[in-house]
């Protein structure tokens, strides 16, 4: 335990030690600004039945910049430590390899739960600047919110495996970016084809585009919960076993 | 202290290292010698638990290094071939993630990383980022990380490598003092920094091990195949014939003349010594001899002949 908590330490650390987390930092909260700036000129133009969360959180923009968060924060975790070959100074310290694969995985968790921390300021400021009570409900705001953690336990998950696959984190990013978009434009299907297919529940039980409808609503759906998470599992395990592919007999 | 039987390591059809079998007992320093792709680093990866073997096993202090790796990892300083460093990390900070991580804390951790800094010369560079330190001081960082949990058994591979002269002697002398107390595998292809400072020598060709031994030991049996040079005027080709003539004579070459002087090296037969012969074979013909020397077989013959391929 002791060592999970060096490793996610020296992790979390790491994201703020090198400009590249602060570019990072920098660029989701301008997309997340552009975001409210975007959803509080809807509502000024014309009445629209949604909350604020909901319109933030339907911005065209939005899943461009949200799917593209992932590639860049995971891409590095065990790529960059394989071409190094700091990978081999780890494995071969007293660590259990599950210690690594978490330590990383909550630390970039972290960092990506400290990359919404403006977004929900810029929540309460509304209603702290403006005078005029918050146009959403605090459900919506905890459903929203909720969500993006639920997507991000999973997407890290799936990030940390692409990274582990391969020494180059641009590999990494890519086959990341290209995963994130698949689960999205699967969510699609049933939107351009409706329920017209044998996959169909299948389908609307993994896509991502509706359960944030409806989170973003404030209405909370333990199967999503439980979806995202046992995925965000599966995806570790995996990695886990990739990670420790090199001690297996061969 | 290491136990190696049968160690085998198969990347798909290429054997790298093959049924290796050697021992190394507690406090002994033990130099690992072979030439590129020996299989030097694979062997000793196996040992670290960073590679499984394809099959036999070994043990360090008793505990596998397959199945009870942890353990015997606790037991490890390992510095790797090329010295993997976190460059965007202070060298103390990096000290003190890897004290961290090999279980250590508190006031332990920071005793032991001040020892580590003083004993591996760090106290100038403490505070300054690993990307910006010379090739010596990243060697010497990787040196301290290995010290770090004060382990009783030190694998360092090629810890030389790329240093000049000076750092390769301040090294070298940092390894002569820590093999006192601790049992040291030391792969390296420099075979005067091995004569300095092992105990023991283990030569490995092809993955297989061709000699397990101290270094006297290994040159005494080289003496076998001793040579001697000879600096004769003559006609070369009468002298081949007759020396070749002579007993115990294995091998006879003109390697080159000089303002007619002849240099011949002569390989005679184990536990022989032609020179006497020699030199009455030159006063019966006449043959000014100007030198006739017998060369110490080297660690140097040694390993040539061990792992040359001709
Ligand atoms: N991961 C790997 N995959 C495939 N082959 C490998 C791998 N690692 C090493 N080899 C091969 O195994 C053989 C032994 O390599 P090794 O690195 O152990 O040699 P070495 O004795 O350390 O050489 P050097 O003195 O150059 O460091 C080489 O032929 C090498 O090509
Ligand atoms: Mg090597």
């Amino acid at each position: 335990m002791r060592n999970f908590f060096t490793i996610f330490c020296k992790e979390l650390r790491g994201f703020f030690l090198s400009p590249f987390g602060w570019v990072v930092l920098t660029l989701v909260t301008i997309m997340q600004g552009w975001s409210m700036s975007g959803a509080m000129k809807a509502l000024q133009d014309a009445p629209i039945p949604e909350s604020l969360v909901y319109i933030v959180f339907h911005m065209p923009q939005f899943w461009f910049y949200f799917l593209v968060i992932f590639p860049l924060i995971t891409m590095r975790l065990f790529s960059e430590e394989e071409r190094v070959g700091t990978l081999e100074t780890l494995l071969t310290a007293p660590v259990q390899t599950w210690q690594l694969v978490f330590g990383k995985y909550f630390a970039t968790l972290g960092f990506y739960v400290i990359l919404w921390i403006p977004a929900f300021i810029q929540f309460q400021l509304f209603s702290i600047l403006t005078d005029v009570p918050a146009p959403f409900s605090s459900g919506s705001l905890f459903g929203a919110f909720l969500l993006i953690f639920l997507m991000g336990s999973l997407f890290i998950a799936i990030g940390c495996l692409a990274s582990s696959l391969t020494s180059s984190q641009i590999i990494a990013g890519v086959v990341t970016t290209g995963l994130l978009f698949i689960h999205y434009f699967l969510g699609y299907l049933t939107v351009i084809y409706s329920d017209r297919f044998a996959a169909a529940p299948v389908i609307r039980y993994i896509a991502s585009n509706e359960h944030l409808r409806y989170f973003s609503k404030g209405l909370i759906d333990s199967r999503a919960i439980v979806y995202y998470l046992t995925a965000a599992a599966f995806f570790l395990f995996l990695t886990h076993h990739v990670i420790n592919r090199r001690r297996w007999r061969s | 202290m290491i136990k190696v039987e049968n160690l085998t390591k198969r990347f798909g059809r290429h054997t790298a290292v093959a049924n290796a079998t050697f021992e190394v007992g507690k406090g002994e320093v033990v130099g690992f010698l072979g030439p590129n792709g020996a299989g030097k680093t694979t062997t000793i990866r196996m040992l670290t638990g960073f590679l499984p073997p394809s099959s036999g096993a070994a043990s360090v202090d008793g505990f596998d290094v397959f199945r009870k790796s942890i353990d015997a990892r606790r037991r490890i300083g390992y510095l790797p071939e090329s010295v993997p460093l976190y460059r965007d990390m202070r060298v103390r900070e990096y000290l003190k993630f890897r004290g961290q991580i090999k279980g250590l804390q508190g006031e332990r951790l920071r005793m032991r990383m001040e020892e580590v800094v003083e004993r591996c010369g760090l106290q100038g560079v403490r505070r300054k980022m690993i990307k910006t330190l010379s090739k010596g001081f990243r060697q010497r960082v990787g040196l301290a990380d290995a010290l770090i949990h004060d382990p009783p058994l030190l694998v360092l591979d090629e810890p030389t490598n790329g240093l000049d002269p000076n750092q390769i002697r301040s090294i070298r002398n940092l390894i002569k003092q820590l093999g006192e107390n601790h049992t040291i595998l030391l792969s390296t292809h420099i075979l005067s920094e091995v004569e300095m400072i092992c105990d023991k020598i283990i030569i490995i060709d092809g993955g297989r091990i061709m000699a397990s031994d101290t270094p006297s030991n290994l040159v005494n049996q080289m003496r076998a195949a001793g040579k001697i040079t000879v600096e004769l005027k003559a006609d070369p080709e009468k002298v081949r014939a007759a020396l070749s003539q002579l007993a115990h004579i294995k091998k006879v070459t003109n390697e080159k003349s000089s303002e007619g002087w002849e240099h011949f090296s002569v390989l005679v037969q184990s536990g022989t010594d032609a020179r006497e012969r020699i030199s009455s074979l030159c006063q019966e013909n006449r043959w000014p001899l100007r030198s006739l020397y017998r060369h110490d077989s080297t660690l140097e013959d040694v390993f040539v002949e061990l792992t040359r391929k001709d």
